[in-house]
C-alpha cells in the first residue's frame, strides 16, 4: 500500500538554518495492514503523513501509495489522489463548523468525480460510525468523540483504501478513545489500511506493527508476527 | 457544483456583515456610475432632440458674405448655383430657400384661444420648398395659395415651446400644442413696417394660417411655401432670383464633410451655427458627465479595495478550512474559485442593487422635477436616459470590481499550504 524511499525532509527555521526533520527515511506497508508510528513530539509525524499523502510535495525521495507515484504529479492530479486514494483523519477533527454532519461528509463529493448516490452513501457512511440519528446535527452540537466519527466517516466517503491519522485519539478521554480505536479495528478488520500517529499506549497496541521515529528514521518496535509472516514479499 | 454553491452560500451567510459592507461599496460605486451616465445621456438627449435638433445628413449653403466670391462670380445662390449644387456626389436632394426681403407686420385683435389678444408686431417670413417640411404639414398642402386663399405657414416648435413656456405664462395666455395651432389664422401686411422704411411700392394685405410646427422651420418668423416668397419678392420689386438658402440633403451622413468641403470650393458657405452650438453644448455635457464617472469609477476602485481587504482577513481566518477542503480533494484552482465564487455573488448582488438604486433614484429626481422645477423651455418629461448597455454594464461593473478586489485573496487562499495549517 505505501513504499516510500529515502525521505529527506527539511525544514527552513526562521533565522534560515535548516532541520532535517526526516533524513533519509524508508516505510512499507501492506496492504491491509494496521501500523502506529510512535515518537516524541517535533519528530516528524505530522510531517510523514503529510507527504504520505500529499499534502506536501517539497522532499527528496519516492512515495508510492496504492500504486500511484507521487513525484510529478500536478496539483490537479495531487487533488485527486487525495480525494480518491487517502483518508485524513487529525486530532482536532477539523469539521467545517456551518455545516452539518452529513454535508462534513458530503465535502470530498464536491472535489471529485460526483456520484448522484452522494446522499445516500454519506448517510450510510454516517450510521457506519454509528451516528446515523444525528446527520443533521452541526458539530458545535456533537461530542469530541463523535466529531471524530463524522471526521472518519468524511474521510471514508469516496472509499479510500489508506487511511491517515494524526492523533486521532488525542483529543478525546479514555472511554471516547476507546470507542474511536474500536471503530478503527472494525475498519481494518474489514480491509482498510491504517496507518496512525501516536502518543497513546491504547492505540499502538491496537495496531499490529509499530514504528517507531527516531532520528529522522523508521525503526521497528513490535511487528504482529504472523501478519508479518502472512504479508511478507 | 451545487453543492460547491451551497459552500460558497454559506460562508457567504457566515461572513454576512463583511459580505455586506463590500455588496454596499460596490452598490455605491455602480449606483453613482448609472446614474451620472444616465444623467449624462438623459440631458445630451435633450440637447439633441429638443434644444438643436440637427439632422445629420442637412447641410445648409448660404451665400457667401464677403464680397470676393461676389467678385468671382461665384458666393450667389442663383439658380445656376443651386443646379451645381444639386449635382454635388453625395448630395440626394436640395431644397430652396427665399426671405420674404421686404418688411412686413402683424395687427392682432380679437380672440386668442379663449383669451383676448390685442398687439401688432414685425413678422419676418421665409418660403421654403415643400419637400424640406413635408412631414410637419398637417393641414392643407403647403404651396402657394389660389387668390384670396390663406398662405400657409409654419412655425417653429422651438418658438412654441419658447411661447409656452416664458412668454404665455407671463402674459397669462393659454398654453399651446402643435395640434392646436393648425387652422389658426392672422392677417399679415407685407412691405410694411413699424420701425424701418420700406421700398414704398404697395402694400400687400394677406391672411396666413398656421399649418403646421416644424423643427426645420424658421425661429423668429413664419416659414411659407417659396412659391409665395418668390410673388410677394416679385410684387415688391426686390430681389426675387437669389436664394436666401440651400438645404442639402446627404444621401449618408459620413458624406457630409465632402460634401461641405465642395461647397465651400464653389465660394459658398455652411451654416453651422446650429450644429457648432450643439456639438459645443454636447461636449460640455459629455466632459461633465466624464468627471462624475470618473468619480464613481474611484468609489469603485475603492469597493474592490475594501473587498480585498474584507476577503484576506476572511481568507486568514479560513485558512483551516481551505486546509481541510485540500485534504479531502480541493485542487488550487478549487480555492481559488471557491473565493471567487463568493466575491462575484457579492458583486453581482451590489451591482445590481447599485443599478437598481440609480434607476430609482433617477426615478425620484424626475417626479421631483415635474412637481417642483418651474415649467422652463424645453423641460424634457425625463432628465435620464438608461440604454441597455448602462444597466446590463452597471451589473458588471459590480462583478469586475468584486472580482478584481478578489484576485489577490484568491491567489493567497489558493496558495494556502494544507500540511502547515492542519498540523496539531
Ligand atoms: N512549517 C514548518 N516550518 C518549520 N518547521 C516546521 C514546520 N512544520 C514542522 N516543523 C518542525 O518540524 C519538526 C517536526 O514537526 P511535526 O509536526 O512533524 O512533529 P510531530 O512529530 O508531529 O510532533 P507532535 O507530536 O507534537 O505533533 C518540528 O521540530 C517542527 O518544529
Ligand atoms: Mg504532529
Amino acid at each position: 500500500m505505501i513504499r516510500a524511499r529515502d525521505i529527506v525532509k527539511e525544514y527552513v527555521d526562521g533565522d534560515g538554518t535548516k532541520v532535517r526533520v526526516l533524513d533519509g527515511m524508508s516505510l512499507d506497508v501492506q496492504d491491509g495492514d494496521f501500523v502506529a508510528v510512535v515518537g516524541p513530539s517535533g519528530s516528524g509525524k505530522s510531517t510523514l503523513l503529510h507527504l504520505l499523502g500529499g499534502l506536501d510535495v517539497h522532499y527528496q525521495g519516492e512515495v508510492e501509495v496504492g500504486g500511484v507515484k507521487l513525484r510529478g504529479l500536478d496539483d490537479k492530479a495531487l487533488a485527486r489522489f487525495r480525494n480518491t486514494h487517502v483518508g485524513f483523519v487529525f486530532q482536532s477533527f477539523h469539521l467545517i463548523p456551518n455545516l452539518s454532519a452529513l454535508e462534513n461528509v458530503l465535502l470530498p463529493s464536491h472535489f471529485g468525480a460526483s456520484r448522484e448516490d452522494a446522499r445516500k452513501r454519506a448517510e450510510a457512511m454516517l450510521e457506519r460510525v454509528g451516528l446515523g440519528a444525528k446527520k443533521d446535527r452541526a458539530p458545535v452540537r456533537l461530542s469530541g468523540g463523535e466529531r471524530q466519527r463524522v471526521a472518519i466517516a468524511r474521510a471514508l466517503f469516496t472509499g479510500p483504501k489508506l487511511l491517515l491519522c494524526d492523533e486521532p485519539t488525542g483529543n478525546l478521554d479514555a472511554a471516547t478513545g476507546d470507542g474511536v480505536i474500536q471503530l478503527f479495528k472494525e475498519l481494518h478488520r474489514e480491509g482498510l489500511t491504517v496507518l496512525a500517529v501516536t502518543h497513546e499506549d491504547r492505540m499502538s497496541a491496537a495496531a499490529r506493527r509499530v514504528l517507531r521515529l527516531k532520528e529522522g528514521r523508521l525503526v521497528e518496535e513490535r511487528a504482529d508476527l504472523h501478519l508479518a509472516t502472512r504479508g511478507a514479499p | 457544483m451545487d453543492a460547491l454553491s451551497r459552500l460558497v452560500r454559506l460562508s457567504l451567510a457566515r461572513e454576512r456583515k463583511g459580505a455586506f459592507f463590500s455588496a454596499f461599496g460596490v452598490a455605491m460605486g455602480v449606483g453613482a456610475l448609472v446614474f451620472f451616465l444616465g444623467l449624462g445621456l438623459g440631458v445630451g438627449r435633450v440637447i439633441r432632440e429638443k434644444i438643436f435638433p440637427t439632422d445629420a445628413r442637412l447641410v445648409d449653403v448660404v451665400p457667401s458674405a464677403v464680397s470676393l466670391g461676389s467678385l468671382l462670380g461665384g458666393g450667389k445662390l442663383d439658380a445656376a448655383t443651386v443646379e451645381r449644387l444639386a449635382a454635388l456626389p453625395g448630395v440626394e436632394a436640395t431644397y430652396r430657400k427665399m426671405n420674404v426681403r421686404v418688411p412686413a407686420v402683424t395687427r392682432y385683435d380679437g380672440v386668442f384661444f379663449g383669451a383676448r389678444l390685442r398687439m401688432g408686431m414685425e413678422v419676418l417670413a421665409v418660403g421654403v420648398e415643400p419637400g424640406l417640411v413635408k412631414d410637419d404639414v398637417k393641414l392643407g398642402e403647403f404651396k402657394d395659395p389660389s387668390e384670396g386663399q390663406p398662405i400657409p405657414a409654419l412655425v417653429s416648435t422651438r418658438l412654441l415651446e419658447l411661447y409656452n413656456k416664458t412668454f404665455a405664462p407671463a402674459r397669462k395666455l393659454p398654453q399651446l400644442s402643435a395640434n392646436m395651432i393648425v387652422g389658426f389664422g392672422f392677417p399679415v401686411e407685407f412691405n410694411r413696417s413699424y420701425v424701418a422704411a420700406t421700398t414704398g411700392g404697395p402694400t400687400g394685405a394677406a391672411q396666413t394660417q398656421v399649418v403646421g410646427a416644424s423643427d426645420r422651420a424658421m425661429l423668429a418668423g413664419i416659414t411659407i411655401p417659396l412659391e409665395t416668397a418668390v410673388r410677394i419678392n416679385r410684387q415688391a420689386g426686390v430681389d426675387a432670383e437669389t436664394f436666401t438658402g440651400v438645404t442639402l440633403v446627404a444621401s449618408d451622413p459620413s458624406r457630409v464633410p465632402a460634401i461641405v468641403d465642395a461647397v465651400k470650393g464653389m465660394g459658398l458657405e455652411i451654416d453651422d451655427q446650429e450644429r457648432r452650438m450643439a456639438e459645443n453644448t454636447g461636449a460640455a455635457v459629455a466632459l461633465v458627465t466624464s468627471a462624475l464617472a470618473l468619480l464613481s469609477i474611484l468609489i469603485c476602485i475603492l469597493a474592490a479595495v475594501n473587498i480585498a481587504h474584507a476577503l484576506s482577513a476572511s481568507v486568514r481566518a479560513r485558512a483551516k478550512e481551505i486546509g481541510v477542503m485540500q485534504a479531502v480533494g480541493a485542487s488550487r484552482a478549487d480555492v481559488r474559485g471557491i473565493v471567487l465564487a463568493e466575491a462575484a455573488v457579492v458583486g453581482l448582488f451590489g451591482g445590481a442593487a447599485g443599478t437598481a438604486l440609480a434607476l430609482l433614484m433617477a426615478f425620484g429626481v424626475n417626479r421631483l422635477a415635474v412637481s417642483q422645477l418651474p415649467n422652463f423651455p424645453f423641460k424634457p418629461d425625463s432628465f435620464f436616459s438608461f440604454p441597455w448597455p448602462v444597466v446590463v454594464g452597471g451589473v458588471l461593473l459590480g462583478l469586475v470590481a468584486a472580482l478584481a478586489g478578489a484576485y489577490f485573496p484568491a491567489r493567497r487562499a489558493a496558495a494556502t499550504d494544507p500540511a502547515r495549517t492542519l498540523a496539531g
